[in-house]
């Protein structure tokens, strides 16, 4: 059973299309990351499969349930919505309190503090929301997401507008979460964030997946060149342009120095070619790394 | 849908909204019983009852309720979903659980509302009618029922504030106007206004509590369109 399957989901306000013939599988007990611009229609995908609007057409399944049935499914999904307002006359606590009444939950007063304790909302406790940060809020939404320890969560931006502390608090808490085997559905601009944190990626845009898979499948899908960095002893002018000369069929390009040099291939079987040229002329290498594409570099290549 | 409920309910009474609210309620109804107490007799031919404090609160509720009510509750279903708030309620309940339960929330506060401003009236008309206390509530049951119905079907609160006055206004009028005109449209319209039904010249006055399900309607109506939308 995966945690989440749509089939080509769809979502259309009058001509424009928003979500386009979207198939996702997403397997129990992994942190998803969902990436793609603004207006991509991140957002809206999460709003339809958490029934917060309603699909134009397609379908989907959740925990192994239809879409349509989701609001018996209620007590297994959290949800932290993209734009995060609260009730200004309550106090975190009362929000959790509320939240957790609201799905029938019987958690004490402990349990609700620990929560809050665990978003770093510790010593906001008893204030009221109309006096919390934007940051703030936004702990107190993933607060109300986690409260009933789902076994899908939706997160929608959760680091954007919080300091760089909180990003690390809720790093460690994705992380702690997902451990537990609750699966972790992520949408963000923060691409060094998906990527230290999930397990596998989606690019979706104008309303189309473009690309999912693990960074590895995505790398090596992406890659266009990959670069070498080779520290070594020092070479003479001379031995510098006997290795350029030697490297010639096998580099796309090489940039050799007197203490390092970098060589450009154009696949990963060649990179042992690259150092036996090395050993062959007797050039001692200290180190050697392989610089790989970031998520980055992936996601600008989409475009 | 209890919790939604309880929430709305604390959430108006948590306000100074109902002690003035309570306040005008006694107070207007003190004043109206004296003014009706001078036409007393042209009254019952009306049949609009004996007693003068309970004629005076039906004469404000009649009257007034309807802007009460708009102007308390015209965005009980709107503001949450202008704010956002109402993705944290659709999340963790159903649709319906929420619409029942501002329902069941608003309507307890006037429940409270009236029975306070009758309970205080006790000492000046030296008795309490449940009757009317009951006919006085599912009277306003309507507007509190139509209030959530215009709150689900208006996206943003300042248009449900502004709609809800002017009906508030036109149904007094056009309720009052059908009951002495030969006007069929003006009669039709009477029909789905709860002056008809409280204007009937029937010992116990049975055809209020026929108003009682207009709330019922408004309900369901609400449900319907709220478990369509887009939040």
């Amino acid at each position: 059973m995966e945690a989440l399957q749509t089939n080509q989901l769809t979502k259309t306000y009058g001509k424009k299309t928003v979500v386009d013939s979207v198939d996702l599988h997403i397997p129990q007990g992994s942190i998803f990351g969902f990436l793609g611009k603004n207006g991509a229609g991140k957002s809206t995908l999460i709003n339809m499969v958490t029934g917060l609007i309603k699909p134009s057409s397609g379908s989907f399944e959740v925990l192994g349930q239809s879409g349509n049935r989701l609001e018996s499914l209620q007590k297994e999904i959290g949800v932290l919505p993209d734009y995060s307002t609260f009730y200004d006359d309550l106090t975190a606590f009362s929000h959790l309190n509320y939240f957790q009444k609201l799905l029938k939950q019987s958690l004490s007063r402990q349990d609700i503090h620990r929560v809050l304790t665990r978003v770093g909302l510790e010593d906001a406790v008893h204030v009221k929301v109309k006096k919390f940060s934007f940051g703030m809020k936004k702990k107190l939404g993933i607060a109300q997401s986690i409260i009933h320890q789902p076994k899908l969560l939706f997160l929608d931006e959760p680091t954007s507008g919080v300091d760089a502390n909180a990003v690390l608090n809720i790093h460690s808490l994705i992380k702690e979460i997902a451990a537990q085997g609750t699966t972790v559905f992520l949408t963000s601009h923060n691409l060094n964030e998906v990527e230290k944190l999930c397990d596998e990626i989606a690019i979706m845009n104008k309303g189309s997946i473009q690309t999912q898979g693990t960074m590895k499948q995505l790398r090596e899908q992406y890659q266009q060149a990959i670069i070498v960095h080779i520290h070594h002893r020092s070479l003479s002018e001379k031995e510098q342009t006997q290795l350029k000369n030697s490297l010639k069929d096998l580099a796309a390009d090489t940039q050799i120095a007197e203490n390092t040099s970098e060589i450009t291939v154009q696949a990963n079987e060649l990179i042992p070619q690259v150092n036996k040229k090395f050993v062959q002329q007797d050039i001692g290498v200290f180190r050697l790394e392989v610089e790989e594409p970031s998520l980055e570099e992936i996601f600008l290549n989409l475009e | 849908m209890l919790t939604v409920g309880f929430r709305e309910f604390k959430s108006l009474f948590s306000s100074i909204r109902s002690i003035v609210i309570i306040v005008v309620l006694f107070g207007v109804t003190i004043g109206s019983a004296r003014l009706v107490r001078q036409f007393e007799a042209p009254l019952q031919e009306l049949g609009l009852g004996n007693d003068a404090y309970a004629m005076g609160l039906m004469l404000l509720l009649i009257l007034a309720a309807p802007l009460f009510v708009t102007s308390l509750s015209h965005n009980i279903v709107n503001k949450e979903m202008d704010t956002r708030t109402i993705r944290f309620l659709a999340t963790k309940t159903s649709r319906s659980n929420i619409i029942l339960g501002k329902f069941i929330g608003s309507f307890l506060f006037w429940a409270v509302c009236i029975t306070v401003a009758l309970l205080l009236i006790i000492p000046f008309s030296k008795s309490f009618s449940i009757v009317n206390l009951v006919q006085s509530i599912i009277f306003v049951s309507y507007f509190v029922g139509l209030t959530l119905f215009l709150s689900t079907i208006i996206p943003k609160p300042s248009l449900s504030m502004f709609l809800g006055i002017i009906i508030s206004i036109a149904l007094p009028v056009l309720g009052l106007w059908s009951a002495g005109t030969d006007n069929l449209f003006i009669k039709a319209v009477g029909y789905v206004t709860p002056y008809f039904y409280y204007m009937q010249e029937e010992s116990n006055n049975y055809y209020a509590y026929f108003v009682a399900f207009f709330p019922i309607l408004f309900i369901l109506l609400s449900v319907f369109i709220f478990r369509k939308r887009d939040l």
